[in-house]
Protein backbone atom coordinates (compact mmCIF):
# COMPACT_ATOMS: atom_id res chain seq x y z
CA UNK A 1 0.00 0.00 0.00
CA UNK A 2 1.64 3.53 -0.88
CA UNK A 3 -0.53 5.75 1.23
CA UNK A 4 0.74 5.35 4.61
CA UNK A 5 0.05 7.54 8.13
CA UNK A 6 3.22 9.17 8.82
CA UNK A 7 3.52 7.32 12.22
CA UNK A 8 3.89 4.58 9.82
CA UNK A 9 6.35 5.95 7.13
CA UNK A 10 8.57 6.18 10.51
CA UNK A 11 8.69 3.01 11.39
CA UNK A 12 9.18 1.71 7.77
CA UNK A 13 11.84 4.06 7.27
CA UNK A 14 13.57 2.71 10.64
CA UNK A 15 13.23 6.45 12.14
CA UNK A 16 11.45 5.01 15.03
CA UNK A 17 10.64 1.51 16.71
CA UNK A 18 6.98 0.13 16.88
CA UNK A 19 7.06 -0.01 20.56
CA UNK A 20 8.16 4.39 20.24
CA UNK A 21 4.86 4.71 17.90
CA UNK A 22 2.87 2.83 20.50
CA UNK A 23 4.00 5.03 23.14
CA UNK A 24 3.15 7.99 21.10
CA UNK A 25 -0.27 6.39 20.09
CA UNK A 26 -0.74 6.29 23.27
CA UNK A 27 -0.10 9.69 24.44
CA UNK A 28 -2.20 11.50 21.57
CA UNK A 29 -5.01 9.55 22.24
CA UNK A 30 -5.17 10.70 26.52
CA UNK A 31 -4.49 14.31 25.07
CA UNK A 32 -6.45 14.74 22.19
CA UNK A 33 -9.94 14.84 23.59
CA UNK A 34 -13.33 14.70 20.76
CA UNK A 35 -15.26 17.76 20.53
CA UNK A 36 -18.06 15.17 22.96
CA UNK A 37 -15.34 14.72 25.59
CA UNK A 38 -14.28 18.40 26.31
CA UNK A 39 -18.10 19.31 26.46
CA UNK A 40 -18.23 16.84 29.69
CA UNK A 41 -14.81 17.94 31.03
CA UNK A 42 -16.09 21.73 30.75
CA UNK A 43 -19.65 20.54 32.05
CA UNK A 44 -21.21 21.74 29.44
CA UNK A 45 -23.04 18.28 28.36
CA UNK A 46 -23.83 14.48 30.31
CA UNK A 47 -23.21 11.97 28.73
CA UNK A 48 -26.62 10.42 27.56
CA UNK A 49 -27.29 13.85 25.99
CA UNK A 50 -23.92 12.95 23.73
CA UNK A 51 -25.38 9.42 22.65
CA UNK A 52 -28.32 11.69 21.89
CA UNK A 53 -26.72 13.85 19.55
CA UNK A 54 -24.29 11.55 18.19
CA UNK A 55 -27.25 9.47 16.82
CA UNK A 56 -29.25 12.93 15.25
CA UNK A 57 -25.79 13.07 13.46
CA UNK A 58 -26.39 10.16 11.56
CA UNK A 59 -29.56 11.76 10.66
CA UNK A 60 -28.25 15.08 9.37
CA UNK A 61 -24.91 16.33 8.24
CA UNK A 62 -23.97 18.60 11.03
CA UNK A 63 -21.13 18.87 12.84
CA UNK A 64 -21.16 17.60 16.15
CA UNK A 65 -20.77 21.32 18.14
CA UNK A 66 -23.48 22.64 15.42
CA UNK A 67 -25.65 19.55 16.31
CA UNK A 68 -25.57 19.96 19.69
CA UNK A 69 -26.45 23.58 19.38
CA UNK A 70 -29.47 22.99 17.42
CA UNK A 71 -30.58 20.56 19.79
CA UNK A 72 -30.49 23.19 22.36
CA UNK A 73 -27.52 21.75 24.56
CA UNK A 74 -25.29 24.33 24.07
CA UNK A 75 -24.68 27.77 22.54
CA UNK A 76 -22.71 29.27 19.86
CA UNK A 77 -20.33 30.84 21.73
CA UNK A 78 -19.54 27.60 24.00
CA UNK A 79 -18.51 25.78 20.93
CA UNK A 80 -16.14 28.11 19.76
CA UNK A 81 -14.37 28.29 23.06
CA UNK A 82 -14.63 24.09 22.81
CA UNK A 83 -12.73 24.45 19.51
CA UNK A 84 -10.60 26.83 20.96
CA UNK A 85 -9.72 24.33 23.85
CA UNK A 86 -9.29 21.31 21.54
CA UNK A 87 -6.89 23.86 18.89
CA UNK A 88 -4.89 25.06 21.82
CA UNK A 89 -4.08 21.01 23.11
CA UNK A 90 -4.22 19.32 19.81
CA UNK A 91 -1.34 17.19 19.71
CA UNK A 92 0.01 15.73 16.37
CA UNK A 93 2.02 11.97 15.67
CA UNK A 94 5.12 14.02 15.28
CA UNK A 95 5.09 16.45 18.08
CA UNK A 96 3.93 13.09 20.58
CA UNK A 97 7.23 11.42 18.85
CA UNK A 98 9.47 14.03 20.00
CA UNK A 99 7.46 14.02 23.43
CA UNK A 100 8.49 10.16 24.07
CA UNK A 101 11.58 11.03 23.04
CA UNK A 102 11.99 9.37 20.04
CA UNK A 103 12.95 12.05 17.84
CA UNK A 104 14.62 15.63 18.08
CA UNK A 105 12.65 18.42 17.33
CA UNK A 106 15.25 19.45 15.04
CA UNK A 107 14.93 15.77 12.81
CA UNK A 108 10.61 16.08 12.81
CA UNK A 109 10.50 18.69 10.53
CA UNK A 110 12.84 17.25 7.68
CA UNK A 111 11.17 13.88 8.49
CA UNK A 112 7.92 15.64 7.76
CA UNK A 113 9.18 17.02 4.70
CA UNK A 114 10.41 13.54 3.56
CA UNK A 115 7.01 12.27 4.17
CA UNK A 116 5.07 14.68 2.19
CA UNK A 117 7.03 14.69 -0.74
CA UNK A 118 6.66 10.51 -0.47
CA UNK A 119 2.62 10.74 -0.34
CA UNK A 120 2.21 13.12 -2.77
CA UNK A 121 1.18 11.73 -5.77
CA UNK A 122 -1.55 9.76 -3.23
CA UNK A 123 -3.16 11.51 -1.04
CA UNK A 124 -6.52 13.74 -2.01
CA UNK A 125 -6.89 16.97 0.03
CA UNK A 126 -9.92 17.71 -0.96
CA UNK A 127 -12.64 15.84 -3.27
CA UNK A 128 -11.77 16.26 -6.93
CA UNK A 129 -14.01 14.88 -9.64
CA UNK A 130 -12.21 14.64 -13.03
CA UNK A 131 -13.05 17.18 -15.22
CA UNK A 132 -16.20 16.39 -18.05
CA UNK A 133 -17.79 14.21 -15.44
CA UNK A 134 -21.48 16.02 -14.94
CA UNK A 135 -23.36 17.14 -11.97
CA UNK A 136 -19.81 17.59 -10.27
CA UNK A 137 -21.08 19.05 -7.10
CA UNK A 138 -23.79 16.03 -6.66
CA UNK A 139 -20.63 13.29 -6.81
CA UNK A 140 -18.64 15.47 -4.27
CA UNK A 141 -21.53 15.55 -2.21
CA UNK A 142 -21.86 11.93 -2.12
CA UNK A 143 -18.32 11.02 -1.40
CA UNK A 144 -18.07 14.18 1.52
CA UNK A 145 -21.07 11.75 2.97
CA UNK A 146 -19.74 9.08 2.52
CA UNK A 147 -16.58 10.01 4.42
CA UNK A 148 -18.33 11.72 7.35
CA UNK A 149 -20.97 8.57 7.84
CA UNK A 150 -17.54 6.80 8.28
CA UNK A 151 -16.28 8.59 10.76
CA UNK A 152 -19.67 9.05 12.58
CA UNK A 153 -20.93 6.00 12.39
CA UNK A 154 -18.18 3.28 12.05
CA UNK A 155 -15.51 5.65 13.74
CA UNK A 156 -12.33 4.59 11.91
CA UNK A 157 -9.22 6.32 11.11
CA UNK A 158 -8.90 6.58 7.07
CA UNK A 159 -7.20 8.89 4.76
CA UNK A 160 -9.21 9.31 1.17
CA UNK A 161 -7.57 8.74 -2.27
CA UNK A 162 -8.05 10.30 -5.31
CA UNK A 163 -11.00 10.13 -7.71
CA UNK A 164 -10.11 7.86 -10.60
CA UNK A 165 -12.17 7.29 -13.54
CA UNK A 166 -12.30 3.46 -14.14
CA UNK A 167 -13.94 0.77 -16.91
CA UNK A 168 -13.76 -1.93 -14.44
CA UNK A 169 -14.23 -2.67 -10.39
CA UNK A 170 -11.27 -4.95 -9.04
CA UNK A 171 -13.04 -8.20 -7.08
CA UNK A 172 -13.72 -7.50 -3.86
CA UNK A 173 -15.39 -10.10 -1.12
CA UNK A 174 -18.53 -7.71 -0.30
CA UNK A 175 -20.16 -5.26 -2.34
CA UNK A 176 -23.22 -3.56 -1.61
CA UNK A 177 -24.76 -1.04 -3.83
CA UNK A 178 -28.01 1.22 -3.93
CA UNK A 179 -29.38 2.50 -7.11
CA UNK A 180 -30.15 6.56 -7.39
CA UNK A 181 -32.73 7.66 -9.83
CA UNK A 182 -34.43 11.17 -10.27
CA UNK A 183 -32.22 14.21 -11.25
CA UNK A 184 -29.59 11.60 -11.60
CA UNK A 185 -29.27 7.90 -12.26
CA UNK A 186 -26.74 5.99 -11.20
CA UNK A 187 -25.70 2.87 -8.71
CA UNK A 188 -23.84 3.52 -5.47
CA UNK A 189 -21.28 0.69 -4.83
CA UNK A 190 -19.57 0.25 -1.36
CA UNK A 191 -16.81 -2.35 -1.08
CA UNK A 192 -15.30 -3.68 2.02
CA UNK A 193 -12.82 -6.65 3.20
CA UNK A 194 -14.08 -9.09 6.08
CA UNK A 195 -12.58 -7.50 8.71
CA UNK A 196 -13.79 -3.70 7.75
CA UNK A 197 -17.69 -5.82 7.28
CA UNK A 198 -17.12 -6.74 11.06
CA UNK A 199 -16.33 -3.15 11.76
CA UNK A 200 -19.40 -1.76 10.63
CA UNK A 201 -21.47 -4.60 11.50
CA UNK A 202 -20.32 -3.71 15.35
CA UNK A 203 -21.36 0.18 14.93
CA UNK A 204 -24.40 -1.11 13.31
CA UNK A 205 -25.88 -3.49 15.73
CA UNK A 206 -23.89 -1.37 18.74
CA UNK A 207 -22.47 -4.72 20.09
CA UNK A 208 -18.81 -5.00 21.10
CA UNK A 209 -18.36 -8.18 19.67
CA UNK A 210 -19.50 -9.79 16.38
CA UNK A 211 -17.55 -13.09 16.42
CA UNK A 212 -21.06 -15.11 16.80
CA UNK A 213 -23.39 -13.18 14.11
CA UNK A 214 -24.06 -14.87 10.72
CA UNK A 215 -22.43 -13.91 7.38
CA UNK A 216 -26.32 -12.69 6.88
CA UNK A 217 -26.61 -10.51 9.95
CA UNK A 218 -23.10 -9.32 9.08
CA UNK A 219 -23.84 -8.39 5.50
CA UNK A 220 -26.85 -7.06 6.05
CA UNK A 221 -25.31 -4.44 8.20
CA UNK A 222 -23.18 -2.90 5.85
CA UNK A 223 -26.46 -2.60 3.35
CA UNK A 224 -27.95 -1.13 6.34
CA UNK A 225 -25.00 1.19 6.72
CA UNK A 226 -25.00 1.88 2.60
CA UNK A 227 -28.87 2.64 3.29
CA UNK A 228 -28.30 5.27 5.85
CA UNK A 229 -25.55 7.15 3.55
CA UNK A 230 -27.81 7.11 0.51
CA UNK A 231 -30.27 8.53 3.42
CA UNK A 232 -28.45 11.60 3.68
CA UNK A 233 -27.60 12.08 0.27
CA UNK A 234 -30.79 12.44 -0.73
CA UNK A 235 -31.72 14.39 2.25
CA UNK A 236 -28.84 16.80 1.21
CA UNK A 237 -29.56 16.31 -2.40
CA UNK A 238 -33.37 17.76 -1.50
CA UNK A 239 -32.15 20.39 0.58
CA UNK A 240 -29.64 21.46 -2.72
CA UNK A 241 -32.79 21.44 -4.48
CA UNK A 242 -32.37 17.95 -6.72
CA UNK A 243 -34.63 15.38 -6.28
CA UNK A 244 -33.30 11.91 -5.77
CA UNK A 245 -34.91 8.63 -5.34
CA UNK A 246 -32.74 5.45 -4.13
CA UNK A 247 -33.73 1.84 -4.31
CA UNK A 248 -33.50 -0.88 -1.38
CA UNK A 249 -29.60 -1.76 -0.84
CA UNK A 250 -28.29 -5.21 -2.33
CA UNK A 251 -25.79 -7.26 -1.76
CA UNK A 252 -23.59 -7.82 -5.52
CA UNK A 253 -22.56 -11.85 -5.81
CA UNK A 254 -21.16 -12.02 -8.93
CA UNK A 255 -17.85 -9.51 -8.29
CA UNK A 256 -15.26 -12.67 -7.60
CA UNK A 257 -13.95 -11.47 -11.22
CA UNK A 258 -14.41 -7.35 -10.80
CA UNK A 259 -17.21 -5.62 -12.14
CA UNK A 260 -16.74 -4.01 -15.45
CA UNK A 261 -18.84 -0.54 -15.04
CA UNK A 262 -21.74 -0.71 -17.47
CA UNK A 263 -22.25 0.79 -20.98
CA UNK A 264 -23.22 4.00 -21.42
CA UNK A 265 -22.49 4.27 -17.49
CA UNK A 266 -18.96 6.62 -16.47
CA UNK A 267 -17.39 4.65 -13.28
CA UNK A 268 -15.93 6.56 -10.51
CA UNK A 269 -13.99 5.06 -7.79
CA UNK A 270 -13.29 6.75 -4.71
CA UNK A 271 -10.45 4.91 -2.66
CA UNK A 272 -10.21 4.65 0.75
CA UNK A 273 -7.32 3.99 2.94
CA UNK A 274 -7.78 2.54 6.42
CA UNK A 275 -4.94 2.48 9.05
CA UNK A 276 -4.57 -1.08 9.00
CA UNK A 277 -4.64 -1.75 5.75
CA UNK A 278 -7.92 -2.77 5.39
CA UNK A 279 -10.50 -2.39 2.31
CA UNK A 280 -13.18 0.81 2.10
CA UNK A 281 -14.01 1.59 -1.58
CA UNK A 282 -16.66 3.95 -2.82
CA UNK A 283 -17.53 3.33 -6.61
CA UNK A 284 -20.25 5.18 -8.93
CA UNK A 285 -21.83 4.06 -11.68
CA UNK A 286 -23.28 7.48 -13.30
CA UNK A 287 -25.34 6.57 -16.34
CA UNK A 288 -25.05 8.94 -19.81
CA UNK A 289 -27.95 11.13 -19.97
CA UNK B 1 -49.60 -5.41 26.22
CA UNK B 2 -50.10 -4.25 22.42
CA UNK B 3 -48.76 -6.57 19.77
CA UNK B 4 -46.39 -4.83 17.45
CA UNK B 5 -45.68 -6.36 13.62
CA UNK B 6 -42.23 -5.24 12.18
CA UNK B 7 -41.58 -5.12 8.65
CA UNK B 8 -38.37 -4.34 7.44
CA UNK B 9 -35.75 -6.01 4.79
CA UNK B 10 -32.88 -5.08 7.41
CA UNK B 11 -32.63 -8.10 9.62
CA UNK B 12 -30.12 -5.86 11.86
CA UNK B 13 -32.87 -3.55 11.61
CA UNK B 14 -35.46 -5.23 12.83
CA UNK B 15 -33.30 -6.71 15.53
CA UNK B 16 -32.46 -3.13 16.60
CA UNK B 17 -36.12 -2.41 16.68
CA UNK B 18 -37.28 -5.88 17.93
CA UNK B 19 -34.86 -5.34 21.12
CA UNK B 20 -36.61 -1.28 21.99
CA UNK B 21 -39.82 -2.21 21.41
CA UNK B 22 -39.82 -5.45 23.95
CA UNK B 23 -37.32 -3.92 26.51
CA UNK B 24 -40.58 -1.35 26.57
CA UNK B 25 -42.63 -3.83 28.59
CA UNK B 26 -45.98 -2.65 27.29
CA UNK B 27 -45.19 -3.84 23.91
CA UNK B 28 -44.67 -7.32 21.98
CA UNK B 29 -43.37 -8.17 18.98
CA UNK B 30 -45.14 -10.72 17.64
CA UNK B 31 -44.16 -10.45 14.07
CA UNK B 32 -41.68 -9.98 11.39
CA UNK B 33 -42.09 -9.01 7.49
CA UNK B 34 -39.34 -8.45 4.85
CA UNK B 35 -41.44 -6.37 2.52
CA UNK B 36 -44.75 -4.60 1.83
CA UNK B 37 -46.39 -7.36 0.39
CA UNK B 38 -45.24 -9.64 3.40
CA UNK B 39 -47.08 -6.36 5.59
CA UNK B 40 -49.81 -7.05 3.81
CA UNK B 41 -50.20 -10.84 4.51
CA UNK B 42 -49.37 -10.58 7.79
CA UNK B 43 -51.65 -7.92 9.19
CA UNK B 44 -54.62 -10.12 8.07
CA UNK B 45 -53.13 -13.08 10.01
CA UNK B 46 -51.94 -11.50 13.14
CA UNK B 47 -54.27 -8.81 13.36
CA UNK B 48 -51.61 -6.49 15.01
CA UNK B 49 -52.23 -3.46 17.40
CA UNK B 50 -49.37 -1.21 15.92
CA UNK B 51 -47.19 -1.58 12.64
CA UNK B 52 -43.63 -0.75 11.92
CA UNK B 53 -43.18 -0.19 8.14
CA UNK B 54 -39.79 0.52 6.45
CA UNK B 55 -40.46 2.82 3.56
CA UNK B 56 -37.51 0.98 1.17
CA UNK B 57 -38.00 -2.33 0.50
CA UNK B 58 -37.85 -4.30 -2.11
CA UNK B 59 -40.44 -6.28 -3.85
CA UNK B 60 -43.13 -3.76 -2.29
CA UNK B 61 -42.57 -0.63 -0.96
CA UNK B 62 -43.50 0.83 2.24
CA UNK B 63 -45.78 3.48 0.74
CA UNK B 64 -47.37 0.93 -1.84
CA UNK B 65 -47.75 -1.20 1.40
CA UNK B 66 -49.47 1.36 3.59
CA UNK B 67 -51.93 2.64 0.62
CA UNK B 68 -53.29 -1.01 0.91
CA UNK B 69 -53.09 -1.84 4.25
CA UNK B 70 -55.21 1.85 4.70
CA UNK B 71 -57.97 0.58 2.68
CA UNK B 72 -58.29 -2.60 4.30
CA UNK B 73 -57.79 -1.45 7.86
CA UNK B 74 -58.18 1.95 7.97
CA UNK B 75 -58.33 2.18 11.74
CA UNK B 76 -54.83 0.22 12.12
CA UNK B 77 -51.66 2.18 13.55
CA UNK B 78 -48.72 2.53 11.45
CA UNK B 79 -45.52 3.98 12.13
CA UNK B 80 -43.10 4.30 8.74
CA UNK B 81 -39.51 3.93 9.46
CA UNK B 82 -37.32 5.70 7.27
CA UNK B 83 -33.51 6.76 6.89
CA UNK B 84 -34.43 9.45 5.05
CA UNK B 85 -34.26 12.14 7.64
CA UNK B 86 -34.73 15.23 6.27
CA UNK B 87 -36.46 14.46 2.89
CA UNK B 88 -39.92 15.92 3.47
CA UNK B 89 -41.94 15.26 0.71
CA UNK B 90 -41.72 11.49 1.90
CA UNK B 91 -42.53 12.47 5.41
CA UNK B 92 -45.94 14.05 3.68
CA UNK B 93 -47.04 11.40 1.83
CA UNK B 94 -46.31 9.28 4.42
CA UNK B 95 -48.53 11.18 6.76
CA UNK B 96 -51.39 11.99 3.85
CA UNK B 97 -51.95 7.90 3.41
CA UNK B 98 -52.69 7.59 6.81
CA UNK B 99 -49.93 7.00 8.85
CA UNK B 100 -49.75 8.34 12.09
CA UNK B 101 -46.12 8.85 12.38
CA UNK B 102 -42.74 8.41 11.21
CA UNK B 103 -39.70 7.14 12.97
CA UNK B 104 -36.22 8.09 12.01
CA UNK B 105 -33.12 5.74 11.57
CA UNK B 106 -31.10 5.33 13.36
CA UNK B 107 -33.45 4.29 16.52
CA UNK B 108 -33.43 6.45 19.60
CA UNK B 109 -34.79 3.93 22.45
CA UNK B 110 -36.78 6.31 24.26
CA UNK B 111 -38.48 8.42 21.28
CA UNK B 112 -39.10 5.45 19.47
CA UNK B 113 -41.17 3.83 22.55
CA UNK B 114 -42.79 7.57 23.51
CA UNK B 115 -44.27 7.19 19.89
CA UNK B 116 -45.69 4.01 20.31
CA UNK B 117 -47.33 4.61 23.37
CA UNK B 118 -48.73 7.88 21.91
CA UNK B 119 -50.57 5.93 19.30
Amino acid sequence: MPVKFFGQFMVEKGAITRMALLQAIDLQEKTNLKFGEVVIEMGLIGKEDIARIHLAQRSEDLHFGDMAVKMGFITEDQVQQVLTRQRNSHLYIGEALVKVGAISEQSLEKYLADFKQDQAGYISEKIEIPADVPHQPIWEMVADLTYKMLTRVVGITFRPGPCTIIDKMPARPIIAEMGFSGSVSARYLLSVSENTRNLVAKAILAEDSVENESVEILDDSVKEFVNIVCGNIAAKAAQLGHSIDITPPEMRDDSAHGIAVPEKHTGLMFPVYLSDGEIFELTIFIADR
Amino acid sequence: MKNVLIVDDSIAVSRQLEKIIDDGKEFKVIAQGRNGAEAIKLCQQHKPDIVCLDMNMPVMDGLTALRTLMQLMPDLPVVMVTSLGGVGDKYTEAIRLGARDVISKPFEKESVLDMLRRL
